[in-house]
């Protein structure tokens, strides 16, 4: 299983801070975009930065493993 | 000592922070800080309080690096960075950043930088509570 987590008004959007998704052979970043975006496309206007286990990427091809902790996050507003 | 980089439900103390700060080194000439405070209104709204949600692990990481960064670009002889979480009522203190080094223009300079890298680097959210309901803060430069 992958982590799926989420913070903010990403959360608020969604409804759900986290939740797991299966992880299948060969997925990459852009598959589990795809199926979350379809789900929860107001979340996804608004989601400016992706993690995948502590680290910001833009590679939607990175391939995923099975427990791999993966962030959607909004533009930051803190300070 | 309390660690120089935190998030925080709690109130910090602005004195203590410094003193801890001017603690670490006698070659220490100027020490710059920068409180963030809750302003009780927002784009014309009354606002009660803020509410702060943050990622914490890559937060702390982030304001770590931060911190590395500004000691390393101004020449600080140290840096110190706390920023609460949860919610706080109008009128309390959000985020604090301290610098100290040898001479003012290098703490006045990295105190500015770090308060702009954090707004752009640091993944914490806050949501301005209103009596007309709360609503999430678009971030502008």
């Amino acid at each position: 299983m992958m982590q799926i987590l989420f913070f903010g008004p990403v959360a608020e959007r969604v409804g759900l801070r986290e939740m797991q998704l299966e992880h299948r052979a060969g997925m990459v970043l852009q598959d589990v975009v795809s199926q979350l975006k379809a789900t929860y496309p107001a979340a996804f206007e608004i989601v400016c930065f992706t993690a995948v286990n502590d680290t910001q990427t833009r590679e939607m091809q990175l391939p995923l493993h099975d427990g791999d902790e993966i962030v959607f996050m909004a533009k930051f507003s803190g300070g | 000592m309390s660690d120089p980089v935190r998030l925080q439900e709690g109130d910090f103390s602005v004195d203590q922070e410094m003193t801890a700060l001017r603690g670490t080194s006698l070659r220490i000439g100027g020490i710059a800080s920068f409180t963030g405070c809750a302003r009780d209104f927002s784009e014309g709204r009354e606002v009660m309080q803020i509410s702060f949600d943050a990622y914490g692990k890559m937060a702390l990481f982030e304001m770590d690096k931060l911190r590395l960064e500004a000691i390393e670009k101004f020449a600080l002889i140290d840096a110190r960075i706390v920023h609460r979480v949860g919610v706080v009522a109008a009128g309390e203190q959000i985020v604090l950043i301290v610098t100290g080094a040898e001479h003012r223009v290098a703490a006045l300079g990295a105190c500015h930088w770090l308060i702009d890298e954090l707004k752009l680097r640091v993944p914490i959210w806050k949501k301005e509570i209103t009596p007309q309901g709360e609503s999430w803060v678009t971030p502008h430069p």
